[in-house]
């Protein structure tokens, strides 16, 4: 089925541009949105001081609790949340509609 | 709103007319609430019973909101009003306008339940319209707990480089004291429109627990204009 451009039937996730920030997660009214990450201490160069970069492990938004407000998306500094116009993705048990990240990546139209 | 109905609804119902944004509207005190809308009906013609809806307006009470309107004929447009009346927070009780609008008994069921406001006369019709038998509470009172948000956690308490698992580990290690001895307490950020624990909520009388009315009432915006 055809849709109209820039259609928002759901939200894709850029994963390269995540930086596990959580502001997604702490503006979502609806609370559907999962993240988990842990922290990696590197030192950038010898001699220089160590730095600590979150790496996700996790990210998971939960359709059945999504009201679809696009908060998440305009929070995202780093632009790592985008409307998509994918909208058939109904599913016969309610659990299945929690969408982990490699889900999420599919959706992202080029 | 035309300066015509304007004066029209001023001199019918003998009360000062407000401009709500294009929509005439009159409050009046809860002995006439019934009488203004049995007025409103008879001599101004609003004969097309819109909706009933009420507000918590925490320490000032019960706002019940009344849409009526004069249907459009031919050569007149819709005319529209908005009755309100403060019901107090003690004694949450009006008369029942079902004898004046029939259609006006769902709104008011739906009121009672969401509400606590007791519409007295009312048609009697037995049963809960929407919550379940069992259901304690008014779920659209201010001081309601959403209970799913208690037994919920909020996914956004992580911080960035945080994992649940880590967190309960964390959570877990805050009574003993040597751990928290290591890690300087910091300030985890709060879910908007979430209050502390224990500031919220149905307490008993004379409880030295915050009054969550007042929590209510006296919360600011946060960012985001949530409350």
């Amino acid at each position: 089925m055809s849709v109209p451009e820039r259609s928002r039937g759901v939200i894709a996730l850029i994963e390269d541009n995540c930086t596990s920030c959580m502001l997604c997660a702490r503006e979502c009214p609806s609370w559907c949105i999962h993240v988990d990450s842990h922290g990696v201490t590197e030192v950038p160069a010898e001699g220089g001081r160590p730095r600590t970069t979150a790496v996700l492990d996790r990210f998971a938004i939960d359709w059945s609790l999504c009201m679809y407000c696009g908060i998440c998306v305009e929070v995202c500094p780093f632009d790592a949340l985008e409307w998509a116009p994918a909208h058939a993705y109904a599913e016969q048990a309610v659990g299945a509609l929690l969408h982990e990240r490699e889900r999420l990546a599919d959706w992202l139209v080029e | 709103m035309t300066a015509e109905w304007a004066a029209q609804v001023g001199a019918v119902l003998g009360a000062e007319v407000h401009d709500d944004f294009g929509v005439a509207r009159v409050d009046v005190a809860v002995a006439g609430w019934l009488g203004a809308l049995r007025t409103a009906r008879d001599e101004l013609g609003c004969t097309f019973f819109d909706w009933l809806t009420a507000v918590d307006e925490v320490r000032d009470g019960y706002r019940l909101v009344c849409h009526v309107a004069i249907p459009p004929s031919k050569g007149a447009r819709m005319r529209t009003l908005i009755l309100r009346t403060l019901v107090s927070r003690e004694e949450p009780a009006v008369p029942s306008v079902s004898g004046v609008f029939a259609g006006a008994s769902w709104h008011e069921r739906e009121v009672a339940e969401m509400f606590g406001v007791h519409f007295t006369d009312g048609a009697g019709v037995g049963g809960r319209l929407l919550l379940s038998a069992d259901f304690e509470g008014h779920p659209l009172r201010k001081d309601f707990v959403l209970a799913s948000r208690v037994a919920e956690p909020w996914p956004g308490a992580k911080e960035p480089g945080e994992s649940d698992a880590s967190l309960a580990r964390q959570q877990a290690a805050r009574g003993d004291a040597a751990a928290s001895a290591r890690r300087a307490p910091r300030r985890r950020s709060r879910p908007a429109g979430v209050p502390e624990p224990g500031e919220w909520g149905p307490r008993e009388s004379g409880s030295p627990d915050p009054d969550p009315l007042a929590v209510a009432s006296d919360r600011k915006p946060r960012r985001g204009g949530a409350l």
